[in-house]
């Protein structure tokens, strides 16, 4: 069995799932078998604002263990992990990161912000300047 | 009234619109025009889309869709979007009528262009992926002096080229717009794209300053992508959005 750990930076609990990446798809977004797969079929939610199309970054991740133990990010979501913010060497897109070994140990964190965070606060900063 | 849609989002508040007004540019495509209840004006970027909660009987699911008008348009802000093969959500969406409320979070996406690069541009879409593309075009049009721009859009079907009247009147307004189309089956309809960008903007000459934007459905886009950088474009001079 496969492990996956999910630490989230705004503070909620922990979350460990065990499961068996043969068994993929878990559920109907991102590519089976992958990180958002994984933890949407268990129930833990993660953002994913185009659907798990490796059109946005919303379902960023870093990781912290098992690097290896996942599949090669493509240039396609290297090109958008470029627009990420506070990309890091072990940041990948949870869409796309496919748990590949029957045995991995994964850890990731979700950072706190999403690049629709940080500009949906600026928006509410310019319209409350604006509104007075 | 649509059934209420904020869970979808999991913490991040969710607003609501309603449908205005409804468009069919064929029996296949559809434009919703969509007012934000709150008042809010959406705020978006040439490109990007919103996350709409579409309730299913069995479940909600988040889809996205990309927003076709132009920021400087205000409300309504139109989606536009055509049937797919077991495509729940727009099957959701085609039943929603005038008046009908939906949730969505967003705007989302960096397939953007907030200000027109200073570069000769192209612009390569297929079906509906030409909507985040034409607002962009409609930026890239309103600013004095603006480049080069060319259009190379592609449909299986002549009615499913959407916004025609809008390109045509650009292109015969000014020779800085250049409007071609390209009608191919569904099949062959990336070998032909592909070919045909090679053909223009890779053997016809050694310019490499131009800029790309390409959206589409399937690895088509990726294919145009490689072809691009591989002749010696710079990567960052390719930008894509694979739907």
């Amino acid at each position: 069995m496969a492990k996956l750990k999910v630490i989230f930076e705004n503070g909620d609990p922990e979350r460990v799932v065990e499961f068996d990446p043969a068994k993929a798809p878990f559920h109907h977004d991102g590519q089976p078998g992958s990180i958002l797969d994984v933890l949407l079929g268990h129930k833990i939610p993660l953002e994913h604002a185009c659907g798990g199309n490796c059109a946005c970054t919303t379902c960023h991740v870093i990781v912290k263990q098992g690097l290896n133990d996942l599949s090669e990010a493509t240039e396609q979501e290297e090109d958008m992990l470029d627009k990420a913010p506070g990309l890091t060497p072990s940041s990948r897109l949870g869409c796309q990161a496919v748990i590949e070994q029957p045995d991995a140990e994964i850890t990731v964190l979700v950072p706190r912000y999403t690049i629709n965070q940080v500009s949906e606060s600026a928006e509410d900063e310019e319209a409350s300047t604006r509104d007075g | 009234m649509a059934e209420p849609g904020e869970a979808a989002f999991g913490s991040r508040p969710a607003r609501r619109a309603k449908v205005d007004r409804i468009f069919d540019h064929n029996p296949d495509t559809r434009s919703l025009f969509l007012t934000p209840i709150d008042s809010r004006p959406v705020r978006f970027v040439p490109g990007q889309f919103i996350s709409i909660a579409i309730v299913l009987p069995d479940e909600t699911r988040t889809r996205a869709y990309t927003i076709a008008s132009r920021p400087e348009d205000g409300a309504p802000f139109e989606i536009c979007f055509n049937r797919v093969v077991n495509g729940r959500g727009v099957e959701w969406l085609f039943q929603r009528q005038v008046g009908d409320a939906l949730d969505f979070i967003g705007p989302f996406g960096s397939f953007t262009m907030e200000r027109p690069p200073d570069a000769d541009l192209v612009f390569i879409a297929d079906g509906t992926a030409i909507a985040p593309i034409r607002p962009m075009i409609h930026r890239v049009m309103s600013m004095p002096n603006h480049r080069r721009v060319n259009l190379l859009y592609v449909a299986s079907k002549p009615e499913h080229l959407l916004y025609r009247d809008e390109f045509e009147s650009y292109a015969a307004s000014t020779p800085q717009f250049a409007f071609d189309t390209m009608i191919a089956a569904r099949t062959e309809m990336h070998e032909r794209l592909l070919e045909e960008v090679d053909r223009r903007w890779v053997k016809a000459d050694a310019d490499r300053t131009r800029q790309f934007y390409v959206c589409g459905v399937g690895k088509g886009v990726v294919a145009i992508r490689d072809v691009l950088r591989s002749a010696g474009y710079e990567r960052r001079a390719v930008h894509y959005e694979q739907w």
